[in-house]
Protein backbone atom coordinates (compact mmCIF):
# COMPACT_ATOMS: atom_id res chain seq x y z
CA UNK A 1 0.00 0.00 0.00
CA UNK A 2 1.62 3.25 -1.10
CA UNK A 3 0.20 5.55 1.72
CA UNK A 4 1.37 2.49 4.14
CA UNK A 5 5.04 3.36 3.06
CA UNK A 6 4.63 6.76 3.22
CA UNK A 7 3.84 7.07 6.70
CA UNK A 8 6.67 4.85 7.48
CA UNK A 9 8.99 7.61 5.98
CA UNK A 10 7.03 10.06 8.08
CA UNK A 11 7.57 8.12 11.06
CA UNK A 12 11.18 7.36 10.41
CA UNK A 13 11.76 10.89 8.91
CA UNK A 14 10.10 12.56 12.51
CA UNK A 15 11.55 10.37 14.30
CA UNK A 16 15.13 11.27 13.58
CA UNK A 17 14.06 14.76 14.51
CA UNK A 18 12.55 13.94 17.76
CA UNK A 19 15.54 11.83 19.17
CA UNK A 20 14.62 10.88 22.55
CA UNK A 21 11.28 13.07 22.81
CA UNK A 22 9.36 10.84 20.30
CA UNK A 23 8.29 9.02 23.20
CA UNK A 24 6.50 12.38 24.12
CA UNK A 25 5.44 13.25 20.57
CA UNK A 26 1.49 14.03 20.87
CA UNK A 27 0.80 15.03 17.43
CA UNK A 28 2.12 14.80 14.18
CA UNK A 29 1.25 17.33 11.34
CA UNK A 30 1.48 16.57 7.58
CA UNK A 31 0.36 18.94 4.85
CA UNK A 32 -0.97 17.08 1.74
CA UNK A 33 -1.38 18.88 -1.51
CA UNK A 34 -4.49 17.80 -3.67
CA UNK A 35 -2.05 16.90 -6.38
CA UNK A 36 0.15 15.11 -4.34
CA UNK A 37 -0.67 12.08 -5.31
CA UNK A 38 -1.61 11.12 -1.63
CA UNK A 39 -4.50 9.91 -0.31
CA UNK A 40 -5.10 11.81 2.54
CA UNK A 41 -7.59 9.20 4.55
CA UNK A 42 -5.37 6.36 3.75
CA UNK A 43 -2.19 8.02 4.70
CA UNK A 44 -4.01 9.31 7.99
CA UNK A 45 -5.07 5.24 8.67
CA UNK A 46 -1.81 4.16 8.47
CA UNK A 47 0.04 7.30 9.99
CA UNK A 48 -2.55 6.03 13.15
CA UNK A 49 -1.19 2.47 12.73
CA UNK A 50 2.77 3.99 12.73
CA UNK A 51 1.81 6.39 15.58
CA UNK A 52 0.90 3.87 18.20
CA UNK A 53 3.55 1.33 17.28
CA UNK A 54 6.99 1.98 19.38
CA UNK A 55 8.76 4.16 19.72
CA UNK A 56 5.84 6.12 19.51
CA UNK A 57 3.40 5.91 22.27
CA UNK A 58 0.34 6.96 20.34
CA UNK A 59 0.58 10.78 18.75
CA UNK A 60 -2.32 11.99 16.96
CA UNK A 61 -1.52 12.30 12.52
CA UNK A 62 -2.90 15.64 11.72
CA UNK A 63 -3.29 16.21 8.13
CA UNK A 64 -3.46 19.81 6.54
CA UNK A 65 -4.85 19.79 3.26
CA UNK A 66 -3.47 22.07 0.37
CA UNK A 67 -4.23 22.81 -3.06
CA UNK A 68 -0.39 22.22 -4.83
CA UNK A 69 1.88 19.00 -5.05
CA UNK A 70 3.05 19.57 -1.42
CA UNK A 71 3.68 16.72 0.68
CA UNK A 72 5.22 18.00 3.87
CA UNK A 73 6.48 16.86 7.61
CA UNK A 74 5.16 20.18 8.90
CA UNK A 75 5.47 19.50 12.39
CA UNK A 76 5.37 17.95 15.36
CA UNK A 77 4.18 18.57 19.15
CA UNK A 78 5.55 17.44 22.16
CA UNK A 79 4.81 17.48 25.51
CA UNK A 80 7.06 18.94 27.98
CA UNK A 81 6.98 17.82 31.83
CA UNK A 82 6.67 21.66 33.89
CA UNK A 83 6.82 20.08 37.17
CA UNK A 84 9.63 21.32 38.88
CA UNK A 85 12.72 18.65 40.04
CA UNK A 86 12.51 16.98 43.38
CA UNK B 1 2.65 19.69 31.17
CA UNK B 2 2.71 22.12 28.09
CA UNK B 3 2.55 21.69 24.70
CA UNK B 4 5.10 22.52 22.54
CA UNK B 5 5.00 22.98 18.77
CA UNK B 6 8.09 22.31 16.76
CA UNK B 7 8.06 23.50 13.36
CA UNK B 8 9.72 21.34 10.74
CA UNK B 9 8.25 22.02 7.10
CA UNK B 10 10.79 19.08 6.05
CA UNK B 11 9.84 17.24 2.46
CA UNK B 12 8.47 13.74 3.11
CA UNK B 13 10.64 12.28 0.15
CA UNK B 14 13.75 14.20 0.72
CA UNK B 15 15.69 11.13 2.36
CA UNK B 16 14.51 8.68 -0.40
CA UNK B 17 15.79 11.69 -3.43
CA UNK B 18 18.85 11.70 -1.31
CA UNK B 19 19.27 8.08 -1.81
CA UNK B 20 18.22 8.13 -5.35
CA UNK B 21 21.08 11.14 -6.05
CA UNK B 22 23.14 9.18 -4.67
CA UNK B 23 22.38 5.73 -7.26
CA UNK B 24 22.92 7.89 -9.99
CA UNK B 25 25.97 8.93 -8.60
CA UNK B 26 27.25 5.78 -8.48
CA UNK B 27 25.90 4.96 -11.81
CA UNK B 28 27.48 7.84 -13.67
CA UNK B 29 30.98 7.08 -11.74
CA UNK B 30 30.78 3.19 -13.51
CA UNK B 31 29.38 4.61 -16.95
CA UNK B 32 26.04 3.28 -16.48
CA UNK B 33 22.94 4.14 -17.37
CA UNK B 34 19.66 2.83 -15.58
CA UNK B 35 15.66 2.84 -16.99
CA UNK B 36 13.24 2.52 -14.79
CA UNK B 37 10.59 -0.28 -16.39
CA UNK B 38 7.59 0.57 -15.14
CA UNK B 39 3.70 -0.37 -15.66
CA UNK B 40 0.47 -1.72 -14.22
CA UNK B 41 0.58 -5.55 -13.24
CA UNK B 42 0.51 -8.12 -16.75
CA UNK B 43 1.81 -5.79 -19.11
CA UNK B 44 4.58 -6.86 -20.53
CA UNK B 45 6.99 -6.01 -18.75
CA UNK B 46 9.37 -9.08 -17.60
CA UNK B 47 8.04 -10.89 -21.14
CA UNK B 48 10.11 -7.42 -23.18
CA UNK B 49 12.57 -7.95 -20.68
CA UNK B 50 13.43 -11.27 -21.75
CA UNK B 51 13.32 -10.61 -25.75
CA UNK B 52 15.93 -7.68 -24.74
CA UNK B 53 18.24 -9.90 -22.40
CA UNK B 54 17.97 -12.65 -25.20
CA UNK B 55 18.89 -9.82 -28.32
CA UNK B 56 21.41 -7.29 -26.15
CA UNK B 57 22.28 -8.76 -23.00
CA UNK B 58 25.76 -9.58 -23.61
CA UNK B 59 26.48 -7.11 -26.32
CA UNK B 60 25.21 -4.25 -23.90
CA UNK B 61 26.16 -5.70 -20.38
CA UNK B 62 22.99 -5.36 -19.51
CA UNK B 63 22.21 -6.23 -15.82
CA UNK B 64 18.70 -6.41 -14.13
CA UNK B 65 17.23 -5.70 -10.67
CA UNK B 66 13.56 -6.87 -10.62
CA UNK B 67 10.49 -5.33 -8.19
CA UNK B 68 7.76 -7.91 -7.12
CA UNK B 69 5.33 -7.38 -4.02
CA UNK B 70 6.05 -11.44 -3.50
CA UNK B 71 8.22 -14.05 -5.34
CA UNK B 72 11.38 -14.03 -7.32
CA UNK B 73 9.74 -15.48 -10.46
CA UNK B 74 10.55 -12.33 -13.37
CA UNK B 75 13.60 -12.59 -11.83
CA UNK B 76 14.04 -16.26 -12.64
CA UNK B 77 12.29 -15.91 -15.73
CA UNK B 78 14.50 -12.99 -16.33
CA UNK B 79 18.13 -15.96 -15.38
CA UNK B 80 17.14 -18.01 -18.07
CA UNK B 81 17.53 -15.68 -21.19
CA UNK B 82 21.37 -13.91 -19.67
CA UNK B 83 24.53 -14.89 -18.10
CA UNK B 84 24.18 -11.61 -16.66
CA UNK B 85 23.04 -11.37 -12.85
CA UNK B 86 19.60 -10.69 -12.54
CA UNK B 87 19.29 -9.24 -8.86
CA UNK B 88 15.72 -9.35 -7.47
CA UNK B 89 14.17 -7.32 -4.72
CA UNK B 90 10.82 -8.70 -2.68
CA UNK B 91 9.27 -5.77 -1.55
CA UNK B 92 7.19 -7.59 1.26
CA UNK B 93 4.13 -6.20 -0.32
CA UNK B 94 5.32 -2.52 -0.75
CA UNK B 95 3.80 -1.78 -3.96
CA UNK B 96 6.79 0.25 -5.10
CA UNK B 97 10.92 0.17 -5.16
CA UNK B 98 12.79 2.22 -3.40
CA UNK B 99 16.22 4.11 -3.62
CA UNK B 100 17.61 2.26 -0.78
CA UNK B 101 16.34 -1.12 -2.39
CA UNK B 102 17.93 -0.17 -5.59
CA UNK B 103 21.07 1.52 -3.93
CA UNK B 104 21.27 -2.19 -2.08
CA UNK B 105 20.92 -3.83 -4.73
CA UNK B 106 23.85 -2.36 -6.72
CA UNK B 107 26.04 -3.67 -4.06
CA UNK B 108 24.73 -7.33 -5.46
CA UNK B 109 26.05 -6.07 -8.99
CA UNK B 110 29.34 -5.89 -11.03
CA UNK B 111 29.21 -2.25 -12.19
CA UNK B 112 32.10 -2.34 -13.98
CA UNK B 113 31.01 -5.10 -16.31
CA UNK B 114 27.89 -3.07 -16.63
CA UNK B 115 26.88 -0.65 -19.32
CA UNK B 116 22.75 -0.42 -19.04
CA UNK B 117 20.72 -1.07 -15.59
CA UNK B 118 17.01 -2.05 -16.26
CA UNK B 119 15.25 -1.67 -13.18
CA UNK B 120 11.92 -3.73 -13.38
CA UNK B 121 9.49 -1.77 -11.00
CA UNK B 122 6.37 -3.36 -9.08
CA UNK B 123 3.58 -3.82 -11.18
CA UNK B 124 1.44 -0.46 -9.88
CA UNK B 125 0.60 2.82 -12.07
CA UNK B 126 0.09 4.96 -8.71
CA UNK B 127 3.35 4.46 -6.07
CA UNK B 128 6.50 3.98 -8.45
CA UNK B 129 5.64 7.65 -9.72
CA UNK B 130 6.53 8.91 -6.52
CA UNK B 131 9.72 7.81 -5.96
CA UNK B 132 12.75 8.61 -7.77
CA UNK B 133 15.34 5.41 -8.20
CA UNK B 134 18.29 7.36 -9.56
CA UNK B 135 17.55 6.33 -13.12
CA UNK B 136 18.12 8.65 -16.43
CA UNK B 137 15.07 7.20 -18.07
CA UNK B 138 11.90 6.51 -17.61
CA UNK B 139 9.78 3.71 -19.99
CA UNK B 140 6.12 3.01 -19.07
CA UNK B 141 4.89 0.35 -20.22
CA UNK B 142 0.65 0.50 -21.80
CA UNK B 143 -0.51 -2.39 -22.99
CA UNK B 144 -3.61 -2.36 -25.88
CA UNK B 145 -5.29 -4.82 -23.35
CA UNK B 146 -5.93 -2.04 -21.06
CA UNK B 147 -8.38 0.79 -21.55
CA UNK B 148 -7.07 3.94 -23.86
CA UNK B 149 -8.32 6.19 -20.72
CA UNK B 150 -5.22 4.82 -18.58
CA UNK B 151 -3.25 8.62 -18.87
CA UNK B 152 -6.06 10.57 -17.75
CA UNK B 153 -6.74 8.11 -14.91
CA UNK B 154 -3.11 7.32 -13.25
CA UNK B 155 -1.95 11.17 -14.46
CA UNK B 156 1.11 11.27 -12.42
CA UNK B 157 2.71 8.01 -13.50
CA UNK B 158 2.08 9.05 -17.32
CA UNK B 159 3.53 12.92 -16.63
CA UNK B 160 6.58 11.36 -15.44
CA UNK B 161 7.66 8.89 -18.04
CA UNK B 162 9.98 9.67 -20.73
CA UNK B 163 8.34 7.14 -23.14
CA UNK B 164 5.48 5.48 -23.33
CA UNK B 165 5.50 1.58 -24.95
CA UNK B 166 2.58 0.38 -26.21
CA UNK B 167 2.55 -3.65 -25.70
CA UNK B 168 1.10 -6.18 -27.24
CA UNK B 169 0.24 -4.49 -30.25
CA UNK B 170 -0.53 -7.96 -31.98
CA UNK B 171 -4.26 -8.06 -30.17
CA UNK B 172 -5.03 -4.50 -31.70
CA UNK B 173 -7.61 -6.97 -34.37
CA UNK B 174 -9.06 -8.37 -31.33
CA UNK B 175 -9.59 -5.88 -28.67
CA UNK B 176 -11.43 -2.38 -28.66
CA UNK B 177 -8.18 -0.33 -28.32
CA UNK B 178 -8.01 3.03 -30.28
CA UNK B 179 -4.60 3.27 -30.30
CA UNK B 180 -4.57 7.01 -31.55
CA UNK B 181 -7.22 7.65 -28.53
CA UNK B 182 -4.54 6.67 -26.30
CA UNK B 183 -1.91 8.73 -27.88
CA UNK B 184 -3.94 11.75 -27.11
CA UNK B 185 -4.59 10.93 -24.22
CA UNK B 186 -1.18 10.40 -22.72
CA UNK B 187 -0.21 13.37 -24.92
CA UNK B 188 -2.93 15.36 -22.65
CA UNK B 189 -0.62 14.81 -19.52
CA UNK B 190 2.64 15.19 -20.86
CA UNK B 191 3.16 16.53 -24.15
CA UNK B 192 6.88 15.75 -24.11
CA UNK B 193 6.25 12.02 -24.17
CA UNK B 194 7.65 9.84 -27.34
CA UNK B 195 6.45 6.63 -27.71
CA UNK B 196 7.18 2.52 -29.30
CA UNK B 197 4.86 0.37 -30.32
CA UNK B 198 5.84 -3.78 -29.78
CA UNK B 199 4.54 -7.20 -29.69
CA UNK B 200 7.41 -9.24 -27.97
CA UNK B 201 5.08 -12.12 -29.25
CA UNK B 202 5.34 -11.29 -33.00
CA UNK B 203 8.64 -8.95 -33.04
CA UNK B 204 6.31 -6.31 -34.19
CA UNK B 205 8.09 -2.87 -33.26
CA UNK B 206 11.20 -4.77 -31.35
CA UNK B 207 13.57 -3.14 -33.93
CA UNK B 208 12.93 0.33 -33.15
CA UNK B 209 12.68 -0.93 -29.04
CA UNK B 210 16.33 -2.41 -29.72
CA UNK B 211 17.54 0.92 -31.42
CA UNK B 212 16.04 2.40 -28.46
CA UNK B 213 17.73 0.36 -25.65
CA UNK B 214 21.11 0.84 -27.96
CA UNK B 215 20.79 4.39 -27.61
CA UNK B 216 20.19 4.68 -24.17
CA UNK B 217 23.59 3.26 -23.50
CA UNK B 218 26.33 5.69 -23.06
CA UNK B 219 29.71 4.80 -25.83
CA UNK B 220 32.54 3.21 -24.02
CA UNK B 221 35.24 5.74 -23.70
CA UNK B 222 38.27 5.62 -25.42
CA UNK B 223 40.96 3.18 -23.29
Amino acid sequence: MHELSLAMEIGRLAEAKLGASVAQCVAVGVEVGRRSGVEPSALEFCLESVLSTPPWTGARPVLISADDDRFLLTWVEVEDDDSPPD
Amino acid sequence: MTVRRIELHERIMARNNELAAAVRARLATHGVTAINLMSSPGSGKTTLLERTLAELGEALDIAVVTGDCQTQNDADRLAAHTRRLVQAIVTGGICHLDALQVSDALDHLDLAQTRLLIIENVGNLICPSAWDLGEQTRVLLFSVTEGEDKPVKYPRMFESANWVVFTKTDLLPYVPFDTERAVQHCLRVNPAVRFLFVSAMTDGGLDEWFSFIRREVAPVAPV
